[in-house]
């Protein structure tokens, strides 16, 4: 749930990234990591493999300015996709504000895409909260791999978009469709707070 | 950053005094989310909450292991290092749990904080309110400095 300090006029929210494996959950992270300025970031924390995949999370504070009158600071999180991780998964999602769903655009990867949202649902609902209430964002990365390849946006609107959330074709490497994910998922949670209530419904 | 601040303002009297009896160098008070609510002595918003969100994930996985081993938690985690130690324990308050990282040198024991840390625990749970129903924070017209801020932020 967002933190807010009426002394220090600050909001704090935390986002994570959620997907299966190799999606690309990282990879956002990174990029945003390497645009903002250093005044505006913290280190961004990574606790991986050697092989550099994801064994827990990675973490990245962001610094986005003043909004409303409050002092707004962001919380990044990555969970690793790997299938055999769930319990760490689990604890990441504990609390988040808003989730980014990042699925990879290959064609031979829908079905770890379909797992991984329906491991999204599952582990939300662990938590005893409402998912139609958490604001959740679907980004389809590596929209730059040849076409033969991938599925177009409105394809994976189709198999995975069931509930109509905001989507967004991104390219994580090269970072087309990051900021724009990013913009999403904060003006959606933002919106909760101002509409009041804080956040989620918890069930 | 003030040596200490508060999120809530309930923390403060007891994390003030827990900070002079246990001679700790840092202290965060944080969600189980890894939302801080008081800190002390951290110099940057964003190492601190580095550091919450690292807590945060040991609390959180040493909690799950202890489940699968049919414990209902583990107390306090304690590690030496050559030159600071680490205190990490959980308590419950009328809030919600709260997570506790206290970070202390020489200048004190693990003794002595794991002494404190019980008073400060109990203080915590005496001081805090039950967690209350929110009313909007946000102005409706958010989304024009929200646009605004992210600009600036990726330089576009």
């Amino acid at each position: 749930m967002s933190l807010v300090n009426f002394t220090t006029r600050e909001i704090t929210c935390k986002i994570v990234y959620y997907g299966p494996g190799r999606s690309g959950k990282t990879t956002n992270l990174q990029y945003v990591y390497s645009q903002v300025p250093s005044d505006r970031k913290g280190q961004m924390v990574s606790l991986a493999t050697q092989t550099d995949r994801t064994l827990f999370f990675d973490f990245l504070p962001l610094d986005l300015g003043t909004i409303s009158g409050f002092t707004t600071k962001f919380q990044l999180y990555t969970v690793p996709g790997q299938v055999y991780y769930n319990a760490t998964r689990k604890l990441v999602l504990q609390g988040a504000d808003g989730v980014v769903f990042v699925a990879d655009s290959q064609m031979r990867q829908l079905d770890e895409n379909l797992e991984s949202l329906q491991n999204l649902h599952a582990n939300i609902l662990e938590h005893g909260v409402d998912i139609r209430t958490l604001p959740l964002v679907l980004q389809f990365n590596k929209q730059d791999l040849p076409p033969e390849l991938i599925l177009t946006p409105p394809e994976l609107d189709e198999a995975l978009n069931f509930r109509g959330l905001p989507t967004f074709a991104a390219d994580a490497l090269h970072g087309p469709g990051v900021f724009e994910t990013l913009k999403g998922i904060a003006a959606d949670v933002l919106r909760k707070l101002s509409e009041g209530g804080g956040g989620v419904r918890r069930l | 950053m003030s040596a200490t601040s508060v999120v809530e303002g309930w923390t403060e009297g007891p994390l003030v005094r827990y900070v002079g009896q246990a001679s700790a160098r840092l202290v965060a008070v944080m969600t189980p989310a890894g939302q801080v609510l008081a800190q002390h002595g951290f110099a940057r918003a964003m190492d601190l909450m580095a550091a919450a969100a690292l807590g945060a994930a040991i609390m959180a996985s040493s909690g799950a292991l202890a489940q699968q081993l049919g414990e209902q938690s583990f107390g306090a985690l304690f590690h030496a290092g050559q030159h600071h130690g680490i205190h990490l324990a959980q308590c419950s308050t009328p809030r919600g749990p709260l997570i506790v990282l206290t970070v202390f040198g020489r200048e004190t024991s693990i003794g002595l904080v794991e002494l404190f840390y019980e008073e400060f625990a109990a203080a915590l749970r005496k001081a805090a309110p039950v967690s209350q129903v929110r009313e909007p924070v946000l102005a409706k017209d958010f989304e024009a400095d929200l646009n605004r801020s992210l600009t600036s932020l990726f330089r576009r």
